[in-house]
């Protein structure tokens, strides 16, 4: 997290008045855009397994072309979004994405979310050789396309950054763990930050007592519960997906057996903050509907747009969160990119993004580091009365909000 | 008949020519993705279904084949370097190994069949996903193998990736026509329908299974392999998932499972369907259609469309004649004399026992049967008849005591090996194959059983035989479209096909009237005839008084008394054991 605050350069700073000027309300005085759309196209996983947060995405998006055809558009022109379905399956990715550029030839393309289609789509983009945003690529080693822009920003090396941020977190309490237990869905990206979270652990000189991995959609938390509890650790790290934290808290519960700081990587958060197991829990995010979020350019009127149109769609959880933030984060930066490059050739636009940076949801941010990934700025929120609060960094805790320790 | 297969094949390889080339004509790579995936579930589907559908052995496990291979294939090529190329027979080559390693144990056992089967490969899925997700085959992290090079067979690596595609799809449909047509499609078909039957009348079930595993499971691999590099990325949860083996059964079935073109005809109508709602807009509302149009149709077509379109191909051109059989009147055949005495012994029966749990069936059988003879073997119900011809049959293993045929001991033999000497049956209750037609019920006997070297052969031998058990007219026709008297005559036919050195009757005559009977008498007259032994299990005394040379008595699973006919009927023994003790005395 060291990079925080650092100064930004003057072409960052350019970038980011690109970025003010598009987060600026909605019709701004601006023609409206006219002339031939420009056809962005991309993949959700709106039927399948992934189907679940499918709704959040594709919100977010409509919202995101929405605002920028009440801007300027791109160039001038209206923005047409062509989303097609994935099925959550990678090889129907891999195909829709060529259907995108070799049938339907679109101009631009968007990156679908989750790391298996990111990837199939991805070497798709690259052998057109198409700009290629996406934001739910957990193992950025994985995105090593040139074109390739992560909207997210994890940071290069999330295995190594996230883990100083969260024990960095649990430290600065009355009672910093001196054992940790760390428990991991098999799942690639949450395995992937599990395993480094287990070597800052013993980096930092925690006594790492349990390092144990489940496999991905486990529902039985029975044993693994009678095993955490047995080993007692002060900090109970998580590398969950889902409801899988639900389900080991549940677990826990049953053994009476209240885990002390617990941290849980990507819960599914409505479930997790209503559920009074979740009392306290610690969780990854990089932003929440609440200050100093809300005092970025924009940032309230797409948490208000975003609220609204979730509970018109009845989702589970009508707040803005990651996932959400995630999709308007890759809208922003197409729009800064075409817009600030005045092209739409996607090696211009990459390059201009590289160069210039985008100021986004998520604030400034850079894509000239190791895999275009810039400044990791991965947060750690805790469910405090059913809502969640960011807590760490400080500077990014609500006001009069802090950690609270077991 | 013979212009037409070959216009047929002319068009068909004319039509495999056009689309192998079809990546050089410059079309979108949308569409050689689009066609590879489509290869890509034809393939899947009919290798799924050369032994679940031919064989009936439903599995839900062909994604542990086809996971198995795309590990293969993503480990040595991303991990070892090895060149695609070679790595996809290599995958065959595991995924094989695999099949066979699981079914050498699980075909060994009678109990594993049906729902049992379809469990433990679903079983059998999660352990091989466990064992690659806890190894470092994957660990948990997913192999990646976007970088991994695909030769370049043409020029886009779409295209390129389409002709693999497009190879491994030919050849699983030549490699699945060929079954459907060869001895080993014809024993599977009868695995399908009676696998005990199947084996007493010579088909190697234990080997036809393992044969179709393996191939089923090496084409799964194999198809594996080309997909490994089309997706880019594997994770366990994609790969074991239940998309793969809940897909192939719903094309299989949908096409029709038991026919070699049946589940590339579903594959085409499910993966085309997965393209025909993609827009956003459409993706839960298309699903829904989808499914409710495969469902539909499904019901509307419970065999599958291939199956569908014969019966009414069948129909149309009229090919079941509706008309009663006409039974063709066998010529008397005079009374031959009994072999004598010192005539070779067919069949050497000593001690023969069988114990079913606690129940002693049979109690130390000692019997010969003399070349040539007819032997009658009766006894009231229970008293270890029927057992005694599975013995024989090796449908059952013996408990204790031996069998032999001429000098040959078959009492430890498989039954196909036992019918492979010269051994065949009929059953009481008549169990013919009931989705072959009369025709190739009867010609793979004359292939397993009996001497027929080809398939062709076989059917005009059966031909002969129907004809001769009066059935000419119902060639086509399946089992289920015969009555009673046809059915039992149906048995008769199939179990001469064989050509048998020994013919065990199990009560042919019942349920037939009077003028059926005699002439099912002229007819065993007729096979005794041409040499053959024959052992008559009959509950009809004047039947068995007419053609027994002599008869055995079974009471409570021994052997109570054996001689000439007329004899044996006055033995008050005999008379007390059918008819009590008062009409003894």
């Amino acid at each position: 997290m060291g990079n925080f605050g650092r100064d930004a350069s003057r072409r960052h700073v350019l970038g980011g008045l690109a970025g003010m000027a598009a987060f600026g309300t909605a019709s701004g005085g601006r023609a409206a855009p006219s002339g031939q759309p420009v056809r962005v196209g991309g993949t959700l996983s709106l039927t399948g397994p992934l189907a679940q947060t499918a709704g959040i995405h594709k919100i977010a998006a409509e919202i995101s072309v929405e605002e920028i055809n009440a801007r300027d558009g791109f160039l001038g022109r209206p923005v047409e979004w062509i989303l097609l379905d994935d099925q959550s399956k990678p090889e129907v990715c891999r195909s829709l994405y060529e259907k995108l550029i070799t049938v339907d030839k679109v101009d631009l393309i968007m990156g679908p979310y989750a790391t298996s289609p990111i990837l199939a789509a991805m070497g798709v983009a690259q052998r057109y050789g198409k700009l290629f945003i996406q934001n739910s690529m957990g193992i950025p080693r994985l995105a090593n396309y040139e074109l390739q822009i992560p909207a997210t920003p994890f940071g290069s090396e999330p295995n190594k950054s996230y883990p100083k941020v969260v024990f960095d977190a649990v430290a600065g309490t009355k009672n910093p763990p001196k054992t940790v237990a760390i428990l991991t869905s098999k799942f690639p990206s949450a395995q992937f930050m599990a395993e480094g979270t287990r070597d800052v652990a013993k980096e930092r000189g925690l006594n790492v007592l349990m390092y144990l991995e489940y496999e991905f959609g486990a529902r039985d938390f029975g044993a693994i519960a009678a095993r955490v509890k047995d080993a007692n650790p002060d900090f109970l790290w998580v590398g969950s997906l889902g409801l899988e934290s639900n389900m080991l808290l549940e677990a826990l519960k049953k053994l009476d057996y209240v885990p002390k700081h617990h941290f849980h990587l990507y819960p599914a958060p409505g479930p997790l903050a209503m559920s009074p197991d979740g009392k306290n829990a610690l969780a990854s995010t990089f932003l929440e509907p609440d200050e100093p979020f809300l005092s970025r350019p924009g940032v309230k009127r797409l948490a208000d747009l975003y609220k609204d149109r979730a509970t018109r769609m009845n989702l589970p959880y009508k707040e803005l969160d990651a996932q959400a933030a995630g999709m308007f984060s890759q809208w922003q930066i197409l729009e800064q990119g075409v817009n600030g490059s005045k092209s739409l050739d996607d090696r211009t636009i990459a390059t201009w993004l590289k160069k210039n940076g985008a100021t986004t949801i998520y604030n400034k941010m850079r894509f000239d580091g190791p895999f275009n990934h810039g400044d990791p700025a991965q947060l750690v929120k805790q469910n405090q009365g059913n809502n969640w609060k960011v807590v760490w960094p400080k500077e990014f805790a609500a006001p009069g909000v802090s950690l609270v320790s077991p | 008949m013979r212009a037409q297969t070959g216009l047929a094949g002319a068009v068909a390889a004319a039509g495999a020519l056009g689309l192998a080339l079809l990546p050089m004509a410059g079309m979108p790579a949308f569409y050689d993705s689009f066609l590879y995936l489509v290869f890509f579930w034809i393939s899947l589907a009919t290798s799924w279904a050369i032994l679940s559908g031919f064989a009936g052995y439903f599995s839900f496990g062909h994604a542990a084949f086809f996971g198995a291979g795309m590990y293969t294939t993503a480990n040595l090529a991303a991990k070892h370097d090895v060149p695609l190329l070679a790595t996809i027979p290599l995958a065959g080559l595991v995924a094989a190994a695999l099949g066979v390693g699981i079914g050498a144990v699980v075909f060994r056992l009678k109990r594993l069949r049906g729902e049992l089967f379809a469990l433990l490969t679903l079983a059998v899925t999660f352990i091989v996903a466990t064992v690659i997700l806890n190894t470092p085959i994957d660990g948990g992290s997913g192999v990646f193998l976007s970088n991994v090079p695909v030769p370049k067979i043409v020029a886009s690596q779409s295209g390129s990736i389409y002709v693999l595609g497009f190879v491994l799809c030919a050849a699983t449909m030549v490699i699945a026509w060929w079954v459907a047509h060869s001895r080993l499609g014809m024993g599977l078909a009868a695995i399908h329908d009676d696998e005990d039957v199947a084996e007493t009348k010579g088909v190697p079930t234990f080997r036809y299974k393992l044969a179709a595993l393996a191939l089923s499971a090496g084409i799964a691999g194999a198809v594996g392999g080309v997909h490994a590099v089309y997706v880019g990325f594997l994770t366990v949860g994609d790969t074991f998932g239940i998309a793969v083996p809940l897909y192939v059964v719903l094309m299989s079935v949908l096409g029709g499972a038991r026919h070699w073109l049946g589940p590339a005809i579903g594959a085409i109508a499910i993966g085309t369907s997965l393209y025909a709602f993609t827009g956003g807009d459409m993706a839960m509302i298309g699903r829904a259609i989808v499914a409710f149009v495969l469902i539909v149709a499904i019901l509307v077509l419970p065999d599958g469309v291939v199956p569908a379109v014969q019966a009414w191909l069948k129909r149309r051109r009229g090919a079941i004649s509706t008309a009663p059989v006409v039974v063709a009147a066998v010529p008397p055949v005079p009374r031959m004399a009994a072999p004598d005495e010192n005539a070779p012994v067919a069949l050497t029966i000593r001690d023969v026992a069988k114990s079913f749990g606690g129940l002693q069936a049979l109690r130390g059988v000692t019997l010969d049967v003399r070349k040539g003879e007819i032997l009658g073997l009766v006894g009231p119900n229970g008293s270890g008849k029927t057992t005694l011809i599975n013995m024989i049959t090796g449908h059952f293993p013996l408990t204790s005591g031996t069998i032999a045929l001429g000098d040959a001991a078959i009492g430890a033999l498989p039954a196909h090996r036992i019918a492979r000497l010269g051994v065949a049956r009929t059953y009481q209750i008549p169990r013919p194959f009931a989705h072959l037609s009369a025709l190739d019920n009867v010609a793979l006997s004359a292939v397993f059983g009996g001497a027929a070297t080809s398939i062709a052969a076989a059917r005009a031998d059966a031909g002969c035989w129907l004809s001769f058990a009066g059935l000419g007219g119902k060639a086509a026709a399946l089992p289920a479209e015969l009555n009673l008297h046809e059915r039992k005559f149906l048995e008769f036919a199939r179990a001469l096909a064989a050509k048998p050195k020994l013919l065990l009757l199990d009560e042919v005559l019942s349920g037939l009237n009077p003028s059926e009977i005699d002439r099912a008498i002229e007819l065993i007259r007729g096979i005794r005839a041409e040499g053959t032994t024959i052992v008559f299990v009959e509950h009809l005394m004047r039947a068995v008084v007419e053609l027994s040379d002599r008869v055995a008595v079974l009471n409570e699973g021994t052997l109570l008394a054996l001689g000439a006919p007329r004899e044996i009927m006055r033995d008050p023994r005999v008379v007390s054991v059918y008819l009590g003790k008062d009409h003894a005395a």
